[in-house]
């Protein structure tokens, strides 16, 4: 019990300088809002003072000493209202997010899931026979996918099996003609529209779990208890699972919770070549349009996701490996 | 609300680049040829444009007044004059006449018989509401037309502008803007942040279904010159990438492509692009910076370079150098002083650069290029972190200054910060797009005193920090001049200034970017039929599609 409180405390502290660093951080960023709504209207062509002069007026700018705006800030954190989106202007961050989140978690999280399921399976199977065809295909094979860049390879799948083949969506999270609600005609669609993106960060996440799996695992092999278990004649999956993968999991798992509270951080690179609607895209143009508002409601999201994760983590260490709680 | 006149390529290109590379790539390694699969869904009556950029949805924002609506906005509400992006002609719109025969007052007069979309009449108190409500809400005059105007008087059908002073250029300022229904505005609690998810325009479509992957425009059939539009629906899906215009089968799209033949071009047989010029990218000096408030030093730095290589290295080759005159050619050719050798093309000619520096003091050893201090010369050109086509320009320009002996550096803060630099004046020399369609207008903005601040302190025209008595002359001379004949004379005199005392270093023009189809649709702006720009935001898509008609079918044999 002590050990759960003292790290509530802990999370409680890096949560307090996380969000006061969200507030600073943005503010440090040279230029200003409305020097970035400029700088995207003078794509078009060049800027008159009048229209600086809309710009500022439309977005606002911040009153009140640093002091003032960290404690209006801190009161809107608690409310959760992160006023509204400099880049999506008029839209509520609040909405934005709304919006978004649902597809990054679905996409994301579910292929976080299953890439972390099965990714330490494969591992357990390579490790406990290893030197054979089982050890050698998912190891020699993760590694070589983990090397591809997620959105070189993002980008081969769209062309080659979207824009060749015609076999998948190339764009958005549903067809433009789909009718959005819960319905199974719907549900299909969303799933066929996130095949792709899904099978992306599905073959170049697997690797990562797959090796660091084998090699905790093969280390834990090689521990004496193993070989007295092995000796008492007790099966083989008794030994692989309840044995050694029980202890080999412990970096893994670390690995999976800060992978589970960076889901919702999105995947900006891959959410950018699908055209996916999740917080990726919403993160990357929050940061080229210098939406603080924006920004900082992402960035206090995804900090609060990891640290949660990482709380959830650290307790569950507890229960999986008794000397953590000393 | 955009501006007439796009600069440089946009980052949305940039960004799609990433997939344009993966198509390149894999075109040319495996032989693949692209080629446009249209949707079959779509009609013959039925434009598909790529004019509207999902982020990477749409959302329904069109209120016309906000940066962030959508770019068909232009096609919903109409203005009481159309600016052409191309050279800044005004076409008389909801406007059927405007006159100014005194340099303070303008009068419109507005046509009768025009409707808004839900059956109103379209009536001079629309259009003074529009009015008060931008000057009520500073936000949405985007424009600045009340930068120009003292107040408004009606009389009949006639709309008269008392404006603050002399200013017949104030025409180009209060034209454009968008007029709305009094009887919808009206009602509306803040204009400035609301979404106008339902909107009643008078302009020639209306909206149809809308959804955040795709919506469409439907004709109003009650437009009054209804007659004009042959195109019964729009459809403007958000998916605009670069890959998605190629393969798509689109009408009509905006959008630099690099190797534009090979892509855009060979994707289908009635693929076309015509590459106008929209405004000049040159080298922009502070002029409270020394030494380029020196005319010799930024006459040597004219002649050291080579303006149709820098186009060349930043552009492909779409692009041709600039007229140091400031005019956009051949688009404003009309206003060119013929006595002006060459169309005001500076040639390359480093001795010559070399002359002019050594006028100023500056010395040169034959390898390097010294200030009259006697140290190296060396300064930083700023330019935005990742506006490519700036950066390669930026590389081609340090490459030819190098060999005279100048050591030019890259300083590329990020868009927002490279925005502020310029405006505080925290610059030596920077990379900016300048004139356009508006010709003077775009010298007023250059070059007007009643602009400058100090360094330090901000301002987004002038940001060159130029002062001249005899320029404001005559710019003030302009505005006090309601006689077409002596307004020429005086923009070639303002085209004097820009040769002799060279505020700003011209070096290619920038693009607009356009892409068509001619295989359903013909009657596009072209380069020998230039009534507008190919643009597909602004004021362009309201002259677009009043020409536009469906290519007559061959009957069959």
């Amino acid at each position: 019990m002590r050990y759960a409180l003292r790290k509530v405390g802990l999370f409680a502290l890096t949560l307090w300088a996380a969000v006061t660093l969200n507030f600073l951080l943005p503010r440090m960023m040279p230029g200003s809002p409305a020097d970035a709504a400029i700088a995207r209207l003078s794509q078009n062509g060049p800027v008159t003072d009048e229209t600086r002069a809309a710009v500022e007026a439309q977005l606002g700018v911040p009153d009140g000493n640093i002091l003032q705006q960290y404690l209006a800030y801190l009161d809107q954190v608690i409310h959760l209202d992160f006023g509204i989106s400099y880049a999506f202007y008029p839209e509520p961050v609040s909405g934005l997010v709304a919006t978004a989140l649902p597809y990054t978690i679905v996409l994301v999280g579910t292929v976080t899931v299953i890439a972390f399921i099965l990714g330490t399976l494969l591992g357990v199977l390579a490790a406990w026979r290893r030197g054979t065809w089982l050890d050698a295909l998912p190891t020699v094979g993760g590694s070589f996918m983990n090397t591809f860049p997620y959105f070189w390879t993002s980008l081969l799948l769209l062309f080659f099996l979207g824009y060749v083949a015609h076999l998948f969506p190339t764009f958005g999270a549903y067809s433009a003609t789909a009718v959005p609600g819960i319905s199974w005609d719907f549900f299909v669609d969303i799933l066929y529209h996130a095949a792709l993106p899904a099978v992306t960060l599905l073959i170049t996440s697997l690797g990562g779990w797959i090796i660091g799996m084998r090699n905790a695992m093969i280390n834990t092999l090689g521990e004496d208890y193993v070989t007295f278990a092995e000796a008492n004649g007790i099966g083989g999956r008794t030994v692989a699972l309840r044995y050694a993968a029980r202890n080999a999991i412990l970096p893994n798992l670390t690995g999976f919770g800060l992978a589970l509270g960076g889901v919702v951080g999105g995947s900006i690179l891959v959410e950018q070549v699908f055209g996916y609607p999740g917080i990726g895209f919403l993160l990357f143009n929050a940061v080229i349009g210098q939406d603080y508002p924006l920004m900082q409601a992402l960035f206090l999201m995804i900090t609060v996701s990891v640290l949660v994760a990482n709380l959830l983590v650290d307790i569950l260490y507890g229960v999986l490996d008794p000397r953590t709680r000393r | 609300m955009h501006h007439s006149i796009p600069m440089h390529i946009g980052r949305r290109t940039v960004l799609s680049g990433a997939s344009a590379t993966a198509l390149a790539v894999a075109a040319s390694g495996c032989s693949l040829q692209i080629r446009s699969r249209p949707d079959p869904t779509i009609g013959s009556d039925t434009l598909l444009s790529g004019g509207d950029a999902g982020t990477p949805t749409f959302t329904a924002n069109f209120n016309p007044y906000q940066p962030n609506a959508r770019s068909s906005v232009g096609l919903l509400y109409e203005p009481l004059l159309l600016q052409n992006p191309l050279d800044g002609e005004l076409t008389p719109w909801l406007a059927e006449s405007w006159e100014q025969s005194d340099p303070a007052e303008l009068v419109m007069t507005l046509r009768s018989g025009a409707l808004w979309s839900d059956g109103h009449d379209l009536t001079v108190q629309d259009v003074t509401f529009t009015f008060d409500m931008l000057k009520e809400h500073p936000a949405n005059d985007t424009k600045g037309a009340w930068s120009r105007i003292d107040s408004i008087e009606t009389d009949g059908q006639d709309i008269l502008f008392h404006l603050s002073g002399d200013d017949s250029p104030a025409v180009g300022s209060i034209g454009p803007t968008l007029i709305v229904p009094q009887h919808i505005w009206s009602g509306v609690e803040d204009p400035t942040t609301w979404r106008n998810e339902d909107p009643v325009g008078s302009g020639p479509f209306t909206l149809g279904n809308f959804t955040p992957l795709q919506y469409t425009l439907d004709r109003n059939e009650d437009y009054w010159q209804a007659d004009t539009i042959l195109i019964q629906h729009i459809v403007l899906p958000a998916a605009t990438s670069e890959i998605d215009l190629v393969t798509k089968g689109y009408d009509w799209a905006y959008s630099y492509m690099s190797d534009v033949d090979n892509t855009w071009g060979a994707a289908n047989d009635h693929n076309r692009h015509w590459f106008p010029p929209g405004g000049i990218i040159g080298l922009h000096p502070n002029h409270d910076v020394a030494p380029f408030d020196d005319v010799d030093v930024r006459r040597g730095l004219s002649l050291a370079l080579d303006g149709d290589a820098v186009g060349k290295a930043a552009a492909e080759g779409y692009m041709e150098q600039a007229s140091q005159t400031g005019l956009l050619l051949p688009n404003q050719e009309d206003l060119l002083d013929p006595s002006i050798p060459d169309q005001g093309i500076v040639t390359q000619d480093t001795d010559a650069a070399i002359a002019a520096f050594e006028k100023a003091g500056f010395s040169h050893d034959g390898s390097t290029m010294r200030t009259p201090d006697g140290d190296p010369f060396s300064f930083a050109i700023t330019t935005a972190n990742g506006y490519t086509d700036w950066l390669r320009a930026v590389q081609e320009v340090q490459r030819q200054l190098g060999e005279i002996g100048i050591e030019a550096t890259i300083r590329a803060p990020q868009a927002a910060a490279y925005e502020a630099a310029l405006s505080s004046g925290d610059y030596a020399i920077a990379m900016g797009s300048s004139n356009g369609s508006d010709t003077f207008q775009g010298y007023a903005n250059l070059l007007s005193s009643e602009y400058y601040v100090p360094v330090g302190e901000s301002s987004q025209n002038n940001r060159i920090r130029f002062r001249d008595d005899d320029v404001d002359d005559l710019l003030q001379r302009y505005r006090a001049s309601v006689d077409e004949q002596e307004q020429t004379e005086i923009i070639h005199g303002l085209e004097q200034v820009f040769m002799d005392q060279i505020p700003i270093v011209a070096l290619y023009y920038g693009g607009l970017w356009g892409l068509y189809n001619d295989g359903r649709f013909t009657g596009w702006p072209t380069a020998d039929n230039p009534f507008t720009s190919p643009q597909t935001y602004g004021s362009s898509p309201l002259m677009v599609l009043t020409h536009l008609r469906p290519v007559e079918k061959e009957p069959a044999t």
